[in-house]
């Protein structure tokens, strides 16, 4: 009993002291360390500074959900870039853990790991809101939260993302130029949508409508619900095409393979397409772009999670970071795909295919990433 | 004393399940504490306190159709569509987020009465009624929430996950570094709030004619009618508790967020849960055996083999299967009794 008495007189006097002194980043004026790699994003970017601390660092990945290519392509990443040569030596200890969509399983391993004392946490959240509670604790105790790809609501942690409100601008823009060269200043768009509720899909989606009106053209936009999956988008898109005939141009946010493949299967007319970076949906442009096909592909790299852990190393050694870091997006056009470079028709199709970072010294290829099995990346 | 005792023996006999979860839940919370560095501390209690309250919530509301014989598909997107609406209510005065979490709590329980009545007087089977019941909540929660965030009160959001001491600490009700205080300050809110609303509610209930006519429908609906139970008031009843226990589930969850959102993959995974829960705590998928308290262990027990992955070096695309294979151990472990029945007839009772 008395040891017990002692313990929560311990706890309770440590809870009082850290929630006193309250640790975690300093906000400071730029620039930040490595701006090539580490891009502010946009002119006001806030800048923040952790206190210095001796590696080798333990840093932990708490991925949501697992079960798509995406995700999978990610986790083989991270496993990949740990033990690369450029920090391998600055990483003691490194763990990935897979929660679900389940976002009380994902704070709590978050929590975790703060509790284990990790120095870093890289995170893709599956909400974004709603993580208060461990920005707080990260704080205290500090620890390097890094949310990516879907990031969080808030400027009160360091996040690593590309921008998709640019993403969208690029896909709408090069449409709108493919069929001004057709000579059409309107017509119909299908846009295959993400993930209903996400803020990647809302601001995707939101940036192609701007764009659209933007030009000034008269143009019909149909909007369907794909997924970023391409049985989903095939489904939705063969929907769209029976129901509407045919089409002046597709944005598809994810889920391409399947939305050619859809139109192959129904006979619609090659038009020019906007899409994501599978390995599929370039080699699909690759084969029929001189039949019309044009096609633009921006992708969301798996390889954002080695960004992540670089910035999340680089902020632990004490660097200026920026709050907000930019990953420049990876963009070919149909006239730009080389197989064996950008696209490996060797490669599945639901492969994604830009991996490397080369400002970042991220250097994973495709190929590379396919070719380790799981004993290999262990 | 030694009649105390037997009585205890019996008791334990009776409910050789329900005893055996909770045997498997301290052996592998002990043996993670043993292996985290952190171990046995407060700060971790309260960590896997707080990431338990939901599925603990969700479990037990899935218990009780279950022991009418049935299953309610609807409670993942119960618990989500209270999340949204406490997203929305539980901020400002004091007076309006108290009034703004029994709102939550009533929708929830209007939800699952509105199942109850479905399934009596709609002579729908539970499991087909609730499927459709369950898009229902969803549409609804999409409807006030379209996409994620709202504002839950922050002082509240902190003051509910942590321990004794930072609620009274954040509310100022007196100092919480007093000397009688001391021995209870560590216990974490969310296991406070699990028992009250959980065993506070669960325990009385049980004891009710209502509570033993749930029990008799699910070991045999004919019996129970020619005994004159009150049969359709009672699975009535037991759909409400089910959306009550959602609703605390959904409460929580908007709380410990401090937001909402409308998650459909997020609320079929809980509904999921519930029932592996369910089955691990002892309760009879065929009804009629088990109860609540069995769900609240074998929900633990759930999450503490995830707890695992977080401190065993497990290869991250295996973690799934080995998963998998745990629990289907840990349910298989239920099928024990199989091999001390004498009679095979035994199986069907």
């Amino acid at each position: 009993m008395k040891t017990m008495h002692v313990a929560t007189l311990v706890v309770a006097s440590l809870l009082a002291s850290t929630s006193l002194t309250l640790a975690g980043p300093e906000t400071v004026s730029g620039p930040g360390a490595d701006p090539t790699c580490f891009a502010p994003w946009g002119d006001d970017a806030k800048y923040m500074q952790w206190p210095a601390q001796e590696g080798p660092y333990r840093i932990a990945v708490v991925n949501g959900f697992v079960g798509n290519t995406w995700r999978i392509q990610m986790i083989k990443t991270a496993k990949a870039f740990a033990e690369d040569p450029a920090i391998k030596d600055k990483i003691a200890e490194f763990k990935v853990v897979s929660t679900g969509t389940d976002a009380p399983a994902q704070l709590g391993a978050i929590e975790d790991f703060i509790n284990q004392g990790f120095d870093a946490i890289v995170t893709i959240a599956v909400s974004p809101d709603g993580f208060d509670r461990v920005i707080r604790l990260a704080d205290k105790e500090n620890v390097v939260l890094v949310p990516f790809d879907n990031v969080l609501d808030t400027d009160a942690v360091m996040q690593v993302n590309e921008d998709q409100t640019e993403m969208g601008h690029r896909w709408a823009q090069f449409l709108i130029d493919e069929l001004a060269a057709q000579g059409k200043t309107g017509g119909k768009i299908l846009e295959v949508r993400g993930l209903a509720g996400n803020s990647v899909d809302r601001d995707r989606s939101a940036a192609i409508h701007d764009a659209f009106a933007a030009s000034g053209g008269n143009w019909e936009i149909v909007e369907v619900v794909g997924n970023w999956d391409d049985g989903t988008a095939q489904k939705v898109t063969a929907d769209a095409i029976a129901v509407h005939g045919q089409f002046d141009a597709i944005a598809a946010q994810g889920g391409t393979t399947g939305v050619v493949q859809a139109m192959i299967d129904a006979g619609h007319p090659m038009v020019p397409i906007a899409g994501e970076s599978e390995n599929g949906f370039r080699k699909l442009v690759a084969e029929h772009s001189a039949d019309g096909l044009k096609g633009i592909s921006i992708g969301q790299s798996p390889g954002l999670v080695a960004i992540a852990m670089k910035a999340a190393v680089s902020a632990l050694e004490g660097n200026v970071m920026p709050q907000l870091i930019s990953v420049p997006l990876p963009v070919a056009t149909y006239d730009q795909l080389k197989d064996g470079e950008n696209f490996w028709s060797d490669l599945p199709d639901n492969f994604f295919t830009v991996n490397e970072f080369p400002p970042c010294g991220v250097n994973i290829s495709g190929p590379a990433i396919m070719a380790q099995s799981e004993a290999d990346v262990k | 004393m030694s009649s105390k005792l037997a009585n205890l023996a019996s008791s334990i006999r009776q409910n050789r399940a329900f005893a055996g979860a909770v045997l498997m839940l301290l052996a592998l919370f002990v043996l993670y504490n043993i292996l985290h560095p952190r171990g046995f501390s407060s700060a971790v209690l309260i960590q896997n306190a707080n990431e338990s309250v939901a599925i603990v919530f969700v479990a037990m509301a899935q218990t009780i159709p279950v022991l009418l014989g049935g299953l309610d598909l609807s409670v993942g997107a119960v618990m989500t569509l209270s999340a949204c609406i406490a997203s929305v209510l539980v901020n400002g005065s004091p007076l309006q987020i108290i009034m703004g979490m029994v709102a939550t709590l009533l929708a929830g329980t209007a939800f699952g009465f509105c199942n109850g009545l479905i399934v009596v007087y709609g002579r729908l089977q539970p499991i087909i009624a609730t499927l459709a019941t369950g898009a229902i909540a969803m549409g609804l929660a999409l409807f006030i929430r379209p996409k994620p965030g709202g504002d839950v009160d922050g002082d509240l959001n902190w003051a509910v996950t942590n321990s004794l001491w930072d609620f009274v600490d954040t509310y100022g009700f007196f100092d919480p570094d007093a000397a009688w205080f001391a021995p209870v300050a560590w216990i974490p809110v969310p296991l406070l709030i699990i028992l009250v609303f959980g065993a506070g509610v669960w325990l009385p209930f049980r004891r009710t004619v209502i509570g033993r006519t749930i029990y008799a429908i699910g070991s045999a609906e004919g019996a129970a009618y020619m005994s004159g139970l009150p049969i359709n008031r009672a699975k009535i009843a037991a759909f409400t508790l089910a959306g009550f226990f959602a609703a605390c589930g959904g409460l929580y969850l908007a709380i410990q967020t401090a937001s909402g959102n409308a998650d459909i993959t997020q609320a079929g995974a809980y509904t999921l849960n519930s029932i592996a829960a369910v089955v691990l705590g002892g309760t009879s998928l065929l009804g009629g055996v088990g109860g609540a308290l069995g769900s609240l262990i074998g929900a633990l027990i759930l999450r503490v083999i995830s707890f695992y992955f977080r401190i065993l070096s497990i290869d991250p695309l295996l973690q799934p299967l080995v998963e998998g294979l745990v629990l289907l151990a840990a349910v298989s472990l239920g099928a024990v009794r199989v091999f001390r029945i004498k009679n095979r007839l035994d199986l069907f009772r």
